[in-house]
């Protein structure tokens, strides 16, 4: 967090009364408030240090988002946009209506449920599954926890995984093929249900026949998949951006790379012929999306920094084996929600040694 | 498969693909009154471990040299219980003698795993499957690991629970339920791993 702080700070001085650029300095503070706090000290307690709350720290996912979406609509047209809205309208009629007989404010949370949820969907999904996914993951995910930040599971990927195992045809059926140079799909006309059979397996499926997609393919991210997880290049924007703003863990991210690619290695070395090459599985399906945006969301994971640690093994490792040796031909989902559960009690555990150890050298 | 890693096989499938709660939805009774605590759940998780590997053998001695030659399979049910229930005194009663701390930690626990269906389950599995002997023992340890697992998981989630606001018709089994039920959604990801006939 303090990297890109002290980037403004050394500009502060110019948009100050008196200053150069004084007349600008509406707009500074616009940034300044919409990255961090103003610099206000409060006048009365609380005084929280910390200038991270709830609304900016979604205000920063949403900017790491962003890469993403903007491939996703460059790749599948803007179809994606009218996905996007009725994820947003969906979910956000439950959150209101929680709200409502709650009698709470409204939470800002559900603006990053509700972006992420689009981005982990396939390209030629029916609009009312869109909907129903979305609901079910607030409904159940979220709001019979009380809400964000007492929910248990990430809802985003508890939607995802109700669709994926409720219409499972429909789901693997609704791969589409992405545009290509030099506009991409943004200037073909799109339709409101479902695109006509323009399916196409996504790199996964491919690799279980044995046709490797080119690595720089699923670098850009011209290959078919679920919306904002193929282009690895614009994931890695957005989310190197959350790690310099520390809004992501990079504890948690790295782990699960690391952990990813290790066991990788290993595993191809015991059994090649059902083991993806390493470089041709970290580039493919979710698991870049699914390590900088899923499993680092704060509620769902570990408090603890070794216990982000055991929790980013676990879903790497889960992951890799789900892949290469279970029916699915992706494990990010089931990964995290499995991370996920495992989340409270690694806390625990990493807790009550901490204190034993404490308690013995006193 | 190679047959000599076969019981090794059972003992994850046990665990992961498997899981005798998370799939088959067996001992949730005691799995939603005792997941409260994650003390507890430690106790009776490495009681039902214990219980569970053991009498999974010794059903299967059972089974195969007094059921099978005296043409008695039909009496399975009420034998396996008999054999879970005597077994579970005896050890009761070993432990209370031999050691009384380890009796007061896991005292409460071991009359209760009796009535706790995963461990007849664990028997009755195992003579469908046609297990061996070793396999038998491997898939009812591999099953206590499982249920300890999600026991487990369980607690430290309700643990977690305490600070969340759930509907008051929800509270307690409800929710514990609706849990249980997306953890079973995530061990749905372990399907056809490992396969167990």
């Amino acid at each position: 967090m303090k990297y890109p702080k002290s980037i403004l700070d050394k500009f502060r001085p110019s948009f100050e009364p008196g200053g150069k650029l004084s007349f600008f300095k509406p707009i500074f503070d616009a940034l300044d408030y919409f990255l961090f706090l103003a610099p206000r000290t409060t006048k009365n307690p609380p005084f929280g240090r910390d200038p991270l709350d709830v609304k900016r720290y979604m205000s920063l996912v949403i900017l790491g988002l962003v890469p993403s979406f903007l491939a996703a609509l460059y790749f599948f047209g803007w179809r994606v946009l009218l996905i996007l809205i009725v994820s947003y309208i969906a979910g956000g009629s439950v959150e209101v209506l929680f709200a409502l007989i709650r009698k709470e404010e409204i939470n800002e949370g559900f603006l990053v449920t509700g972006f992420i949820y689009p981005l982990i969907l396939p390209p030629g999904i029916p609009l009312w599954m869109v909907a129903v996914g979305i609901v079910f993951g607030v409904f159940i995910g979220k709001e019979i926890f009380g809400g964000t930040g007492r929910n248990v599971f990430n809802p985003a990927l508890i939607g995802r995984l109700f669709l994926a195992l409720g219409y499972p045809a429909a789901m693997t059926g609704s791969w589409v093929k992405p545009g290509w140079l030099p506009w991409g799909k943004l200037l073909s006309s799109f339709t409101i249900g479902p695109p006509d059979a323009v399916t196409s397996a996504s790199p996964l499926v491919l690799a279980k026949s044995g046709q490797f997609t080119p690595l720089f393919n699923l670098f850009v991210g011209n290959v078919s998949g679920s919306l904002g997880e193929t282009s690895a290049i614009a994931i890695l924007l957005g989310g190197l951006f959350l790690l310099i703003v520390g809004v992501a863990s990079y504890r948690t991210v790295f782990s699960v790379l690391l952990s990813f690619v290790g066991f990788n290695v290993l595993l191809r070395l015991v059994a090649p012929s059902v083991v993806n090459p390493v470089l041709f599985n970290l580039l493919s399906g979710g698991i870049l999306f699914g390590s900088f945006f899923m499993a680092t969301d704060p509620v769902s994971s570990p408090v603890t920094q070794a216990g982000k640690w055991t929790y980013g093994i676990i879903i790497g490792l889960v992951t890799i084996l789900i892949r290469s040796f279970s029916g699915f031909v992706e494990g990010m989902m089931f990964a995290i929600l499995f991370g996920n559960i495992c989340a409270p009690i690694i806390d625990e555990v990493i807790i009550r040694t901490k204190m034993r150890r404490y308690a013995r050298e006193e | 498969m190679n047959p000599s890693v076969y019981p090794v096989a059972i003992f994850f499938a046990a665990i992961f693909t498997n899981n005798i709660l998370l799939t088959n939805y067996l001992g949730m009774c005691s799995f939603l009154s005792v997941s409260r605590e994650i003390k507890t759940s430690l106790g009776l998780g490495a009681a039902v471990i214990f219980v569970m590997a053991v009498t999974s053998a010794l059903n299967w001695i059972v089974y195969e040299y007094i059921l099978i030659p005296l043409d008695l399979t039909y009496l399975r049910y009420i034998v396996f219980i008999i054999v879970i229930a005597a077994f579970v005194q005896i050890v009761e009663m070993i432990i209370e003698r031999v050691s009384e701390t380890l009796y007061a930690a896991l005292g409460i626990f071991l009359p209760l795993i009796t009535v706790n269906c995963a461990i007849l389950g664990a028997s009755l599995f195992m003579v469908i499957r046609q297990y061996n002997f070793l396999s038998s023992f491997m898939y009812g340890f591999g099953s206590g690991i499982g249920w300890s697992i999600a026991i487990l998981a369980m607690a430290g989630i309700r643990q977690k629970l305490k600070n969340a606001k759930i509907p008051r018709g929800l509270e307690g089994a409800g929710i514990t339920l609706i849990i249980t039920g997306m953890m079973a959604l995530a061990f749905i990801g372990f399907t056809g791993m490992i396969k167990i006939s």
